[in-house]
């Protein structure tokens, strides 16, 4: 869904070709990235980022950012070249590259194919593709989620929609209305011989 | 259609000539079938991170930790570290931090255990003994009736129906180390062997749970 094609490389090699180290409020980098929906900004691949980054518009990091990620409200895609050592917070992730750092997104985290991750994702859509490499801890019960993200009117994250399952919802009609109950359920596989 | 249900019709569907057969493992789709819908698990993998697992796994409420040994370098760094202290510290930091509320119920370990020494895989097992709760499973595969196995461990994806697929590439060959039941019983750091199967392929399937 997400490949990029050569075009695009082409397209973002040109793009940071011009672009001079000063060039980094989210502002002047915004670019058309055909295929990625539409505009987004662009961190290109000869920049680098130390502190917190945010922002209201799409993002997509081809270079090294270290520090705090925060567009809430808006997508973020890390793409091949890309390399994040931040905890990231966004609408959604999409990773191509690598990360080190926590993922929170409102509706989903995807790590494709040949990505590293290290650290923890919180969404409530997580897609990992084979080939992909990732360590460390999902969250697929959405009373956590809920609680990780924060998910209060006051602090204008939008609720999650109805019917989404925290994790990787393969049917939606077996999401529990409320989380029945908070209690450790015991793994009792039945008996059997050794 | 979500990538997730995609992946898991790919998965259930007859495999091409060249793909790797499905392995029927019964105490591996036992302890799917066990898994309440509406329970609360921690879960600790020590493999790889395949979507048809964690789409497996998200029929409960579940929080699934990945260890990736195999691609992280823990196998090496295990194996490596010198017996005592340097060897106790490699396998504490291969695991994810110990959450008092939030202990582990359940382990896969796959494969890894062949490629780890017995000191290896005890030091791992005993890190791993001390984030569990009482009763906890641990399900493993150990290349029993054959001689050889994979110069790396497998990477383990299940099918709709609880079978397992390796999609580890084939390569080079290396001698199985055959662990005995004897041999877990003393490195599995508390597990003892609850259950196990001899698989169609040579490998015994092992559920072991966590003694008092």
């Amino acid at each position: 869904m997400f490949e990029r094609s050569k075009k695009d490389d082409d397209s973002l090699e040109s793009q940071d070709a011009k672009r001079t180290a000063s060039d980094t409020t989210l502002g002047s980098l915004r670019s058309k990235v055909a295929g990625r929906g539409g505009d987004a900004a662009v961190i290109g691949r000869s920049i680098q980022i130390n502190g917190d980054l945010r922002g209201g518009e799409d993002l997509r990091i081809e270079g090294d950012v270290s520090g705090t990620v925060e567009l809430k409200n808006s997508a973020l895609t890390i793409g091949k070249e890309g390399k994040v050592k931040a905890d990231v917070y966004a609408r959604s992730i999409a990773v191509d590259g690598e990360t080190k750092g926590d993922l929170y997104a409102t509706e989903r985290v995807s790590v494709h194919v040949n990505a590293r991750v290290q650290g923890n994702i919180i969404a409530p859509k997580v897609s990992i593709e084979e080939g992909a490499h990732f360590k460390g801890s999902i969250e697929m019960d959405p009373a956590a989620v809920e609680k990780a993200l924060g998910k209060t009117a006051a602090n204008g994250v939008d609720k999650p929609i109805a019917g989404h399952r925290s994790g990787n919802a393969v049917d939606t009609k077996a999401v529990p209305k409320k989380p029945a109950k908070d209690a450790r359920t015991n793994l009792n596989p039945p008996a059997g011989t050794v | 259609m979500t990538k997730v249900t995609a992946s898991l019709r790919r998965a259930s569907r007859p495999l091409p000539p060249d793909s790797p057969a499905a392995l029927h493992a019964p105490l591996f789709q036992d302890l799917l079938a066990g898994l309440d819908t509406t329970g609360r698990y921690v879960i600790l993998d020590l493999g790889a991170a395949s979507t048809a697992m964690l789409a497996l796994l998200g029929r409960s409420r579940c929080r699934v930790e990945i260890a990736d040994l195999a691609h992280f370098g823990g196998i090496d760094h295990l194996n490596t570290a010198a017996p005592g202290p340097a060897l106790a510290d490699a396998a504490e930091s291969l695991l994810p931090n110990r959450l008092p509320d939030d202990a582990i119920d359940l382990v896969f370990c796959w494969d890894l255990p062949n490629y780890l020494t017995l000191d290896a895989l005890s030091a791992l097992m005993g890190a791993i003994g001390r984030r569990v709760r009482p009763g906890a499973l641990a399900h493993a595969l150990i290349f029993y009736a054959g001689r050889d196995m994979k110069q790396h461990p497998g990477r383990f994806v299940p099918t709709a129906d609880g079978q397992l697929i390796d999609l580890s590439a084939p390569g080079a060959m290396i001698a199985a180390p055959r662990y005995s039941p004897e041999d877990l019983g003393r490195s599995m750091g508390g597990f003892l062997i609850d259950r196990a199967r001899l698989l169609g392929n040579g490998m015994q399937e092992f559920l072991l749970r966590l003694g008092s």
